[in-house]
């Protein structure tokens, strides 16, 4: 269909939907509690779904965080040349004046040790560290020439999702759903799950609104106990209980409603009767064992884990329900070869199944579904991985990587973005960008093109400036979009 | 989205100028420039035609500057964008006015044209002279006479002179008082953050005497929760955490600052004062321990631990921040921006930020692990501890002096004192174990270690420019400073309260005032610059800001004024004319009903149940949390060991506050994370909220503690058992209709949980424990008051200031 006749047709569906008190959930579950004329004043509210400014390509989107950042030379990037020098110094104007992590002088060149193989009708070249990945290269766009400004993990995280490397600007989940709201109100706008043990480098702050409204955070979902926090009623009350009490707050709210006339008190009571209504939709949507366990398989993932598995699989359950971004975060890519799991050997070999086939699995799930042409899946660590070997480490046995800020490769998939494509190079030895540079904020810029944004227009007044995500930089980069 | 929403889901960021109310209307005479003109300017036209040289366009080789009115009438060539009185020559209107895109300003890729009102102001303000104003908050406040009201029977003291005199001229009348039981609550909530009792709101209704709310008002400014809850705020100014940030985001010892805050609003310190110790109270003269620990309030910015970081970086951006907390606590002035570049829309330059930068850059602390450098501070049950340890080893060493010195290894120890020095080194070990807490505090660096301040290009701390000298801004027009010698933190901090300095007690004033009222004088308390908005009462801010100063920056004797007023007094039952003529109710045409703070929502429940610990100070605590089983990156697990007695219902300012894991209840509440000074909390309404406090364990406890006091307190009726409930939460008694419902929810409930004995006893004893035998109520009756005191919780009265 036309883009801006479905852009019309969107808008004219959700003013209606927007004006019928609280749209068709609000009214099927006023049936299913049998309420009568007297139904409750339902008012729209932030996270009403909002008309994109512009048709978009992408309606949600997905984001798979490998904290830690992943060697992308020996997952994406191949350089023979690098190879060819394994073990040789680093050319001196490759390192000259630069700062690593925990490298200093002279570190050697480290070719990776993977296979690599020409996937799909493009020929992209991926490592055998990510076999699935090989089947669904014709829908990446692998971007090769990525670089950023930070070199250690917190404040390079927080560069990527919010735009700066300091805590307090809001994240980029948190600006979609301020742009775009959500749709399903039943459910959290923006949810985050976190594998492996460990949360983000940046703390909450990596999923936070900062000085958005809170109501636009990222709502940490679990596999485990409560899928959101405080879901669940207490020991010893059931729903009718529950329902109970609820009518008798909102009807004492009614009262001092009438009394008072502070139109707050309304907003309250849609509050409440949203969070009953959660208090159903969250767990039934984190539950995947309603999933056949065909489609289990293809994730691997296992009932009662909080695995990238599995945290993929409800990933698509949450857009498929209206979720409008899900931002999946897992430790354990901190390649720099200080224990055995940490070699781009066999220890990459071991993590990154946990990640290719579920990524792969979500890719053909989403395509599948007819949801990948407008989801938006961006893969990506905080950095790049040094082309030489980490200082602490280039005497041991196990081969790992340094931080790496200047050259370092992601990839999309989905949402408009071209599939089947590679965009930019790195130079031979995997240096520097060779061509086609993309800024972290050139990324953000992009990331919020395909979802109908002007990065320069997507702004909040705070502390009498409108703030954006990309700060006062970032360019589209048309070479991604399909 | 309807009005209302906007306004109630969300109060913050918000607000038109309410001078858009008594704008000088068509025909009137010349429209002012601050008022009319300088929005549209600051808004429209500054960003590129500003005080930044940068980018700045248009006009001649230095670009066209509107912000000045020789920038604006510079002749161009024979023209000039502004010539005053002849709207016809001038440049900009022509500009504004204009239909063809490549000359039409602003450019259409700067969004629509300027309206036809604005259009018109202009004109007219050129026509009149063009006259510009300084920018009303640099220039320092005067005592305003106060005006005349007719209705001289209303106003209480001068601050309801002003809010009435606007009123007035608005043909809008005030509302009456609330009635005692409400302004009981409003008044405790306010200032003490905790409810009041029963009992307090009974004596208070029947105090006969016409001084009754000021006897008790003074009764709550001298309560023992006072200063507790005022630090609230200047925590959140502070970003005052218990852990150090970034990704490990380790445990930090700072309590004893907190507490240092703590004491200093319960003893009403002077605010001058309280600023120069805080900013500088290591270089006052004769410095005490006090002192030193006042200076923790900028050792509060994060420290980076992660492995592989340069220590000089995060340093610096530790000092970035503390320019910035600075600027915004004290001044209401946003100057990040000058990190990087010339203030886009205030007079602000790069180099006057280094200056500021400057002050700060020559404490001691470099962003260690260790956080040193830190001041040991008393505390009762360590130093027990230390001192009986020591007591043991004197003990020893008296004993066999030669256990005094350490073993060597030319030196052998007689065999039979090989036990005796077993336990010495125990002893030792464990007095090593046993640290006295500390403080991490700020200290000058001496000479030949201070560091030089250069600018930082684009402020990127490794690409340097020209070496700066310390100084304050000039813009402020503010006092001088320093007539000889190097400008350090003392002077800094003693120009902040200056009585000239434009901006503080104004700032300091409007915070109080938003705390009260909800909304700032000044909405946007966090900037006063040109961004800002502009007061809503202008002369009401400067009387204000003139009487803290004459009160000897007394804050308590504001706050008194302030909840004396008719204006605080007045009911907040708003007539619906007025809600719709005035939906923010900047006007004050009714009393104020404002969400409480996560704080507040936390200690309300905990205190109407009767569960809140009393105990002041020390190091935070752990109530209950739920369960995450992660672990921070790079750090330990963020899972903790929930206190034990009366540590899990202590105040929620003593709530142990990691940063990347902010407390998730009150975070849910929009308690910031305080990784950054927070100026003003936004206040949300959503359905998490209502989680929280329907299922978080804390506060089903309270709800079953709150039970329990209603059977014990309430009598043998149900009805009176509900309306005692209702009471210890809300102050006022329930209507025969809350009553009614009340009694009816408790007596469904508790036909249900008889018919299931083990719900009945999972909701009235889990977590809070057994049913006290005394109490006489059987499980299924306490679970049903158990529900009906969660129902009582979570009204939406009891989440309002009333």
């Amino acid at each position: 269909m036309d883009p801006i006749l479905e852009h019309k047709l969107l808008a004219t569906r959700r003013h209606l939907l927007g004006t019928m008190a609280g749209g068709i959930g609000a009214i099927a579950m006023r049936d299913l509690l049998g309420a009568t004329a007297a139904a409750p004043p339902v008012a729209t509210d932030l996270m009403a779904p909002k008309l994109p400014p512009l048709p978009a390509k992408a309606k949600r989107m997905i984001v798979i965080h490998l904290t830690g950042s992943p060697p992308h030379l020996d997952l994406y990037d191949h350089k023979p040349l690098l190879v060819k020098h394994d073990g040789e110094d680093c050319p001196a104007e490759t390192i000259a004046g630069k700062k690593f992590a925990f490298t200093s002088g002279t570190p050697k060149l480290l070719g990776t040790p993977r296979k690599w193989v020409r996937c799909g009708a493009s020929g992209m070249e991926l490592s055998d560290a990510i076999p699935n990945l090989h089947r669904v290269a014709d829908k990446l766009c692998l971007v090769r020439s990525m670089f950023t400004d930070q070199f250690n993990h917190a404040p390079a995280e927080l560069m990527v999702y919010t735009g700066s490397p300091r805590a307090g600007r809001p994240s980029l989940g948190s600006w979609v759903t301020y742009g775009l709201g959500t749709e399903n109100a039943n459910l959290p706008g923006f949810v985050t799950l976190i594998s492996s043990g460990v949360q983000p480098n940046g703390g909450t702050s990596s999923f936070g609104s900062g000085f958005l409204p809170s109501v636009y955070q990222g709502v940490q979902c679990r596999s485990k106990g409560d899928p959101v926090l405080y879901v669940s009623d207490p020991p010893g009350m059931d729903r009718a209980m529950r329902r109970k009490s609820l009518d008798a707050i909102k009807d004492l709210n009614e009262l001092q409603s009438r009394e008072l006339g502070n139109p707050e008190t309304a907003t309250r009571i849609a509050q409440y009767e949203l969070a009953f209504r959660m208090q159903a939709s969250v767990p039934d949507v984190m539950d995947i064992s309603k999933e056949p366990q065909a489609v289990l398989d293809a994730y691997g993932a296992t009932l009662g884990q909080s695995s990238l598995a599995n945290n993929c699989l409800l990933a698509r359950r949450l857009v498929e329900q209206g979720v409008r971004f899900v931002h999946l975060f897992d430790w354990g890519w901190d390649f720099h070869g200080t224990n055995p799991g940490e070699d781009i050997r066999d220890g990459l070999t071991k993590k990154a199944a946990t990640f290719d086939k579920p990524a792969a699995a979500l890719i053909e799930d989403l395509e599948q579904r007819g949801l990948l042409e407008d989801t938006l899946v961006l893969c990506t660590g905080e950095f790049g991985r040094t082309p030489f070997r980490e200082g602490r480490t280039a005497s041991g046995g196990i081969l790992g990587r340094d931080h790496y800020p200047d050259c370092y490769s992601i990839w999309m998939a989905g949402g408009g973005v071209k599939s089947g494509h590679v965009h930019g190079a790195s130079d031979d030895l995997g240096f520097k960008v060779a061509t086609d540079m993309v800024h972290i904020h050139d990324l953000q810029a992009t990331l919020l093109h395909l979802l109908c944004f002007d990065h320069t227009k997507l702004t909040y007044r705070f502390q009498g400036r409108d703030f954006r995500l990309t700060d006062v930089h970032g360019h589209v980069v048309r070479g991604l979009l399909a | 989205m309807s009005r209302f929403t906007i306004r109630f889901v969300i109060v913050a960021a918000m607000s038109g100028s309410l001078w858009a109310v008594a704008e000088a209307g068509a025909g009137d005479l010349a429209p002012s420039f601050t008022r009319d003109i300088k929005g549209v300017l600051s808004n429209r036209c500054i960003r590129c035609h500003g005080p930044d040289p940068e980018g700045r366009a248009g006009g001649g080789d230095e670009g066209l500057r509107l912000d000045t009115f020789a920038g604006a009438t510079a002749d161009l060539g024979g023209h000039a964008a502004i010539v005053p009185g002849k709207p016809d020559e001038s440049e900009l209107i022509a500009r504004i006015t204009s239909t063809d895109p490549d000359v039409v300003m602003p450019p259409p890729d700067a969004g629509d044209p300027l309206s036809p009102r604005q259009v018109d102001l202009l004109k007219r303000w050129i026509a009149s002279g063009a006259v510009y104003e300084p920018h009303w908050a640099y220039v320092p406040p005067k005592r305003p006479t106060t005006p005349e009201v007719k209705n001289t029977a209303w106003p209480k003291n001068d601050i309801d002179r002003f809010i009435l005199a606007r009123l007035e001229a608005e043909g809008l009348a005030a509302q009456p008082e609330a009635d005692r039981a409400t302004l009981a609550r409003r008044l405790a909530l306010d200032l003490t953050g905790l409810p009041p009792t029963p009992e307090e709101v009974d004596a208070f209704i029947a105090d006969p005497a016409a001084n009754a709310v000021e006897t008790f008002v003074d009764r709550l400014l001298a309560h023992d929760g006072y200063g507790e809850h005022q630090a609230r705020q200047w925590l959140d100014l502070a970003r005052y955490a218990d852990s150090a940030g970034y990704a490990d985001d380790p445990q930090r010892t700072i309590w004893g600052w907190r507490d240092w805050v703590v004491r200093a609003f319960d003893a009403n310190m002077p605010f001058d004062e309280f600023t120069i110790r805080q900013i500088a109270g290591d270089l006052l003269p004769q410095a005490t321990l006090d002192d030193r620990i006042a200076t923790a309030f900028h050792r509060n910015t994060l420290t980076n631990n992660e492995g592989g970081t340069i220590d000089e970086e995060f340093r610096t951006v530790a000092i970035v921040d503390r320019v910035n907390t600075t600027m915004s606590t004290w001044m209401g002035t946003t100057i990040a921006c000058a990190q990087c570049h010339d203030h886009k829309y205030d007079p602000l330059s790069q180099k006057e930020y280094f200056q500021l930068y400057a002050i700060l850059n020559n404490t001691a602390d470099a962003d260690r692990q260790n956080e040193s450098p830190l001041a040991e501070i008393p505390w009762e049950p360590v130093d027990a501890q230390r001192a009986a340890i020591k007591r043991e080893i004197a003990e020893i060493e008296t004993g066999i002096p030669l256990l005094a010195k350490p073993a060597a290894k030319d030196r052998p120890e007689p065999p039979e004192f090989q036990p005796a020095r077993k336990i010495l080194d125990g002893l030792r070990t464990k007095l090593a174990a046993t640290p006295a807490v500390t403080v991490p505090v700020l200290q000058e660096l001496a000479g030949d270690k201070r560091r030089v301040t250069k600018i930082q290009l684009r402020g990127n701390w490794q690409n340097l420019g020209d070496e700066v000298a310390e100084g304050v801004p000039i813009a402020f027009s503010g006092p001088p400073v320093a007539d000889a010698g190097r400008i350090d933190r003392l002077t800094l901090a003693k120009w902040l309260v200056d009585p000239a300095n434009p901006l503080t007690a104004r700032v300091v004033v409007n915070r109080i005032w938003e705390r009260l009222f909800g909304i700032g004088i000044v909405s946007t308390s966090e900037e006063f610059g040109s961004q800002g908005e502009l007061p809503s009462h202008p002369e009401l801010l400067d009387w204000l800001a003139a009487e803290l100063v004459a009160r000897r920056w007394d804050t308590k004797a504001i706050q008194r004024l302030i909840v004396t007023s008719a204006a605080y007094r007045q009911t907040s039952k708003c007539p619906p004319d007025l809600v719709a003529r005035d939906p923010e109710n900047r006007l004050l045409g009714c009393g104020p009903r404002v969400r409480l703070s996560a704080e507040v929502i936390r200690d309300q429940a905990l205190a109407a149940s009767g569960l809140l610990s009393r105990k002041k100070g020390g190091p935070s605590v752990k109530p209950p949390q739920p369960n995450l089983g992660l672990s921070a990156a790079f750090g330990g697990g963020i899972d903790w060991q929930t206190s034990t007695g009366e540590d899990r219902y202590r105040r929620a300012i003593y709530t142990t506050w990691r940063r990347s894991n902010p407390y998730p209840s009150m975070a849910t509440f929009d308690a910031p994370s305080r990784e950054v000074c927070t100026v003003r909390r936004p206040r949300t309404n959503t359905p998490l909220q209502a989680l929280v406090t329907l299922n978080d364990p804390a506060y089903v406890e309270a709800a079953q503690a709150l039970a329990r006091r209603m059977v014990r307190e309430g009598g043998a009726a149900a009805t009176d058992r509900a309306a005692r409930g209702f009471r210890l939460v809300l102050a006022r008694g329930p209507s025969s209709a809350e009553i009614e419902r009340l009694v009816r929810l408790h007596d469904d409930a508790a036909a249900d949980f008889r018919a299931d004995p083990a719900d009945a006893a999972k909701m009235a004893t889990d977590p809070l424990g057994p049913i006290p035998a005394e109490l006489g109520a059987d499980a299924a009756d306490l679970a049903a008051w158990t529900l009906v005191a969660n129902v009582i919780l979570n009204l939406d009265e009891t989440f309002m200031c009333p």
